[in-house]
């Protein structure tokens, strides 16, 4: 008895096998036979499918990127400062600019009395333009910082050469550790040891250069290395010390976090008078990476939702297309379906004719939309320099929508071939 | 000529009912009883059949004649399960038919009827021997058994030598023989042809008929629905279709 049904069930199976390739045979065929309207079904298809997969890979390469960058300084390191690094609104700016500046007694005060707190530090930045003998490098970030923890807690490292020491960080002296683009624009890419002991100048003052940096590489086409650290007593003779600068606070385990900010919102609340909360704002801004990445995840949530929206009114409109492609297809074979009828054909092997004509159309339009998805993804990722994460989820999922779409939109025709009367269709030209 | 034998139907697949059903006789592969078609046209019903009656045995080569506009046509559908009368009974191979629905009528076409059409209704984009194995796809049969078989079809209709070319590289009377292959390539009860030689000229319908001949030699029950006397001429009994109903039924060899 089990004999006799797996036998029924084999020979099912293959009959199914045979007509579906029947059918994937015809549909190739008559795809073939008219190729610039094939071409014109399946554009629709593939800017969905392209949209997609290009979108999805790009976020994809560039949480990988975030994610590395912010890693690099780990979620232990929380800022206090005048302005906050992410302003939300006008009201914010106007606010934050009424504010007292941050200063370095602030820093000193957090310091000494913040004890779940581990480094402390300073930094200021300017831009400018930086001059060697006759080269000149542009729009280069002047980090000044005090002590030179500040590097450990930027996550920069010396590469070749020295940091500035102590004492020499507190003398005021011109001198410089540089990023590695420096030796790009200024001398001629230069092996970084020729760079130690020259001079560079800034604002038309001589700068010696300590040191340079291991390279950090570029975060969405912005270079971090056209950096020129310089010690803060430096930074404050060059450009004044009425500027306001940035607090930078670590601890040692990510645990401590809380505690920290807690102890560091206290003291400046203390400094700033507002301790008993008598106007709505705090007199400064204590921001972690939170900011930056709760940001980042909002603004590529919202490019997912308009890339998802264009693909769904692309696919839509494709699918449109598709289903009148496909009831001129079965008006044009009219006499084709009579044919198959007489000599046997049932409705459901017209319908599996026709809706795998219409899935293959639309499966070839998503598996190009995967290709040139993935294309877009590499020419733009190599363009803003992060990297190419090829999911291959994405491309099964391109496929997989886009065959959807085909059954959907080839249901209807499909059915209308299926269901006419073999004489009717017999007597079409 | 070909010496391959076609027989359509294998004797141990002939079913008999045991008993005489409606005054249907068990002994007829055809058995139309009382056949009535009618077609609503806006508020008027037009009889395009009204009350025929005739029976088939097997291995007969008949010819049905009439004028355009006689029924025919009609009678001709019926015949090849290609519609289902009105009213009546039509028993094919012992089966009844009358009141099947869509698929299971394609069952029958599948088993049962072989058509020939006057215009060969070829599938353009397909080979002579893809033309030949259409059937015996719908039919589940599996690659390489309806090669074979489709080969051997073709074979018995003398066009070995084109199986690989397409309907527009072949003579009419090349892409008629195509179509009869075709027809018979299922071993079906009926070989049913509509106007065989209606878009042929007179040299290559002798020969088609003369293929017809053969085919019943062979066994075959053979249907030509024509209004040419010449090819009506042809077959062993004629039945006269005018108005609807059954002007003559004679056996003339």
């Amino acid at each position: 008895m089990f004999f006799v049904l797996f036998r029924g069930l084999q020979s099912l199976d293959l009959f199914r096998l045979t007509a579906i390739w029947e059918a994937f045979r015809v549909a190739t065929a008559s795809l073939r036979a008219n190729k610039l309207r094939t071409a014109l079904t399946l554009v629709g298809i593939i800017v969905g499918v392209t949209a997609v997969i290009a979108v999805v890979t790009i976020i994809k390469g560039l949480d990988q990127t975030v994610a590395q960058t912010f890693s690099s300084q780990g979620s232990t390191v929380f800022t206090i400062s005048k302005n906050p690094q992410i302003i939300k609104s006008r009201e914010e700016f106007i606010r934050s600019n009424r504010r007292k500046d941050v200063t370095h007694d602030d820093a000193e005060a957090i310091a000494r009395l913040c004890t779940a707190c581990w480094r402390v530090g300073v930094a200021a930045n300017a831009i400018e333009t930086v001059k060697y003998a006759d080269q000149k490098a542009e729009n280069v970030r002047i980090r000044g910082i005090d002590p030179i923890t500040m590097f450990d807690i930027d996550g920069v490292s010396i590469n070749v050469g020295r940091i500035w020491t102590e004492s020499e960080g507190t003398s005021g002296r011109e001198i410089c550790v540089i990023g590695t683009d420096m030796l790009k624009n200024l001398f001629n890419d230069a092996p970084p040891d020729r760079a130690v002991g020259q001079e560079i100048r800034i604002d038309g003052r001589p700068y010696l250069i300590l040191g340079v940096l291991e390279p950090l590489g570029s975060i969405f086409g912005f270079s971090r290395d056209n950096v020129v650290y310089i010690p803060y007593s430096t930074y404050q003779k060059a450009y004044g010390g009425r500027r306001s600068l940035v607090v930078f606070i670590q601890v040692n385990t990510a645990e401590q976090l809380e505690a920290a900010e807690d102890q560091v919102r206290t003291v400046m609340r203390n400094r700033r008078g507002h301790l008993n909360g008598d106007t709505d704002d705090e007199g400064f801004a204590l921001e972690t990476q939170d900011v930056f990445l709760n940001l980042y995840g909002s603004a590529t949530s919202n490019i997912y939702i308009v890339t998802i929206g264009v693909a769904a009114i692309s696919l839509v409109v494709g699918g449109i297309v598709v289903m009148n492609i496909m009831l001129v297809s079965v008006t044009e074979r009219t006499k084709e379906i009579g044919i198959r009828k007489a000599i046997g054909a049932r409705r459901k092997d017209i319908l599996t004719q026709f809706l795998i004509e219409a899935v293959t159309v639309t499966a070839i339009g998503g598996a190009i939309g995967v290709g040139t998805g993935f294309g877009l993804a590499y020419i733009i990722s190599a363009l803003i320099g992060f990297p190419l994460l090829v999911s291959v989820a994405s491309a099964v999922l391109g496929v997989g929508v886009s065959s959807v779409v085909g059954i959907v939109s080839g249901l209807w025709p499909a059915w209308r071939a299926a269901k006419l009367d073999p004489i009717e269709a017999l007597r079409a030209e | 000529m070909s010496d391959t034998t076609l027989t359509l139907t294998p004797p141990e697949s002939v079913v008999t009912p045991s008993t005489e059903v409606n005054g249907h006789s068990p002994k007829m592969l055809i058995s139309m009883r009382n056949i009535w078609k009618t077609y609503q046209m806006g508020t008027e019903s037009v009889h395009a059949l009204h009350g025929v009656t005739f029976d088939i045995p097997r291995g007969e080569y008949i010819a049905i004649i009439g004028p355009s506009g006689s029924g025919k046509s009609t009678l001709m559908n019926l015949i090849g399960c290609l519609d289902t009368p009105s009213q009546g009974e039509y028993w094919l191979n012992g089966k009844n038919v009358s009141d099947m629905d869509d698929d299971e009528l394609a069952r029958i076409r599948n088993q049962e009827v072989g058509f020939v059409f006057q215009t060969f209704n070829l599938l353009a984009r397909a080979t002579a021997l893809h033309n030949v194995e259409l059937p015996l796809i719908y039919g589940g049969v599996g690659a390489s058994q309806r090669h074979e078989m489709a080969k051997k079809a073709l074979h018995a209709v003398d066009l070995t030598e084109r199986m690989t070319h397409r309907p527009n590289e072949l003579s009419g009377g090349q892409r008629q023989r195509v179509a009869i292959a075709r027809a018979l390539v299922n071993h079906p009860s009926i070989l049913l042809a509509d106007e065989p030689t209606g878009a042929l000229d007179s040299h290559t319908s002798m020969e088609i008929m003369d293929l017809f001949e053969r085919l019943h030699s062979e066994g075959n029950t053979i249907i030509v629905v024509t209004h040419e006397h010449d090819i009506a001429a042809r077959a062993h009994r004629v039945i006269s279709i005018r108005d609807g109903l059954i002007e003559k039924d004679e056996r003339i060899r």
